[in-house]
């Protein structure tokens, strides 16, 4: 299946804070997102990702949305904005959503 | 890593310039109660736990929830709960569950000796930022000794075996005092063992935060002298260099470190710049120690923002005219290196811009301990 159709939800295992334009994602349970003495922080587009992982929007519509507001290359988009779930996923901090996959 | 993700270490991180340039509140520290099981010799706060008068006037859940939410919005990211022993609450689950759900990063002090396999359970699913245990000995003799509480010694073992055997997180620290000088090293060997070369000790004794001339006495008794003072912390490397670090940032007294306007400015430190402290009857502080009435603000009858935002630029401005205060203290190159602070000259004396003999004589003893080692 093509990734870009994939749908992913923010875990809700985390709670999102946003403290002075700064987007902080705060572990609830053990095992997620698990950091001893870091914090995450995102970029602007890390953000504006971030914003958009709603359990309901494709990843290529975002990629879309975000092609619009940045002008850049559309594939070079796609692969960072990939990569990014891919690192999310790897730590638990968004979950796919299987059943909303077009196949 | 992709470029959109960052994992920054904690002093890397650049939202805490922007929230001291903005003052916002980013860390908070709630006593929700200021009863203990335990019957510390030199505890600073502690009631009964049985005191009926004050487990009425504590906070209640739903004010602490409203106290929570404003300074959430706020802000507020870090939030301790310490006490008196905040495992003795009934309601502190779900205490700590709502500041989890909140999206703050919580701290525990405890002394442990009230964990259950029911709160192991919880720490396990929602892990505390640190879960912070105080060791007052490590033979059943030196730790009752301390907290005269039979039993007790038993139960802080009991305590730590739970949160071991379920691989709970957990730090300790230690209280250095004389009923259990003769020990410290053995506490250090089980506090290193224990939490992977962890140790972290405290020398000084706060007097009561509410006046009480026995108590007082007895807490005088246990503080170790200047030179004991310095020894053991010399003979600690982490500690020692912690110190030489400090010392070196006397350089920077009026620029960075501390924020003087002028010499007459009491608070030189960063009480209420970012932080502030809660009591367990809603009376908000700018640090936990300062017990002035003229510095604390009742949230009972206001609100977290106004404290925030009215009352502490009122207290930070401050001045004083005691002209041994400012000489002695404010300007003194070894401020640094002193306990003194208007919070802790309160305590001593009564006031808040008083020179204390025995904290000047520790701040020369360190540095004079660190000028020989260097």
């Amino acid at each position: 299946m093509d990734k870009l159709e994939r749908i992913y939800a923010k875990s809700r295992d985390l709670v999102e804070r946003e403290i002075e334009g700064e987007i902080i994602i705060v572990p609830l349970t053990s095992g997620i997102g698990d950091l001893e003495d870091e914090l995450f922080s995102l970029n602007k587009v890390g953000k504006d990702v971030w914003a958009r992982i709603d359990g309901k929007k494709r990843l290529f519509e975002i990629v879309e949305e975000l092609k619009e507001i940045y002008e850049v290359d559309r594939e070079k988009l796609m692969t960072d904005i990939l990569g990014f779930l891919a690192e999310l996923e790897k730590r638990k901090l968004v979950v796919e959503e299987v059943g909303c996959q077009v196949t | 890593m992709s470029g959109y993700l960052e994992e920054l270490k904690l002093p890397d991180f650049h939202l805490w310039k922007r929230t001291e340039e903005k003052r916002i509140p980013l860390s908070a520290e709630i006593e929700l109660t200021e009863r203990c099981n335990n019957n510390c010799i030199h505890c600073y706060i502690n009631l009964p736990a049985n005191d009926q008068e004050a487990r009425e006037r504590e906070l209640s859940f739903e004010e602490i929830r409203e106290i929570v939410d404003e300074a959430v919005e706020m802000g507020c990211l870090w939030w301790l709960i310490s006490g008196g022993e905040p495992l003795l609450r009934e309601d502190f689950t779900d205490i700590y569950l709502y500041l989890k759900k909140k999206g703050l990063l919580v701290s525990v002090f405890t002394n442990a000796t009230l964990v259950t396999p029911e709160l192991v359970k919880l720490f396990k699913r929602y892990s505390p930022r640190d879960l912070e245990i105080t060791v007052y000995g490590v033979t059943r003799k030196t730790y009752e000794r301390v907290t005269r509480t039979p039993g007790s010694f038993e139960a802080f073992e009991r305590g730590i075996n739970l949160l071991q055997e379920e691989n709970v997180p957990f730090t300790l620290k230690a209280m250095a005092l004389r009923s259990n000088a003769g020990e410290l090293e053995s506490i250090k060997d089980f506090c290193n063992t224990i939490t992977k070369n962890h140790f972290r000790f405290d020398p000084f004794l706060h007097l009561r935060l509410r006046p009480n001339h026995k108590r007082n006495r007895q807490i005088k008794n246990e503080r170790l002298s200047p030179e004991e003072i310095v020894a053991i912390e010399l003979s600690d490397e982490d500690r020692k260099n912690g110190l030489l670090k400090q010392m070196c940032e006397e350089k920077k007294i009026g620029q960075e470190t501390v924020h003087f306007d002028d010499d007459n400015q009491l608070f030189y430190c960063g009480a209420g710049r970012t932080s502030f402290a809660i009591d367990s009857y809603g009376f908000f502080k700018l640090c936990s120690s300062l017990s002035h009435p003229d510095c604390v603000y009742d949230l009972r009858k206001g609100s977290l923002r106004k404290a925030w935002e009215k009352f502490v630029p009122q207290i930070r401005a401050m001045r004083t005219e005691d002209e041994e205060c400012r000489k002695r203290c404010l300007s003194c190159p070894l401020i640094n290196l002193c306990m003194w602070c208007p919070a802790t000259a309160y305590l001593e004396c009564g006031k808040l811009d008083k020179w204390i003999e025995d904290f000047c004589q520790i701040a020369h003893a360190r540095a004079q301990g660190l000028a020989n080692i260097q």
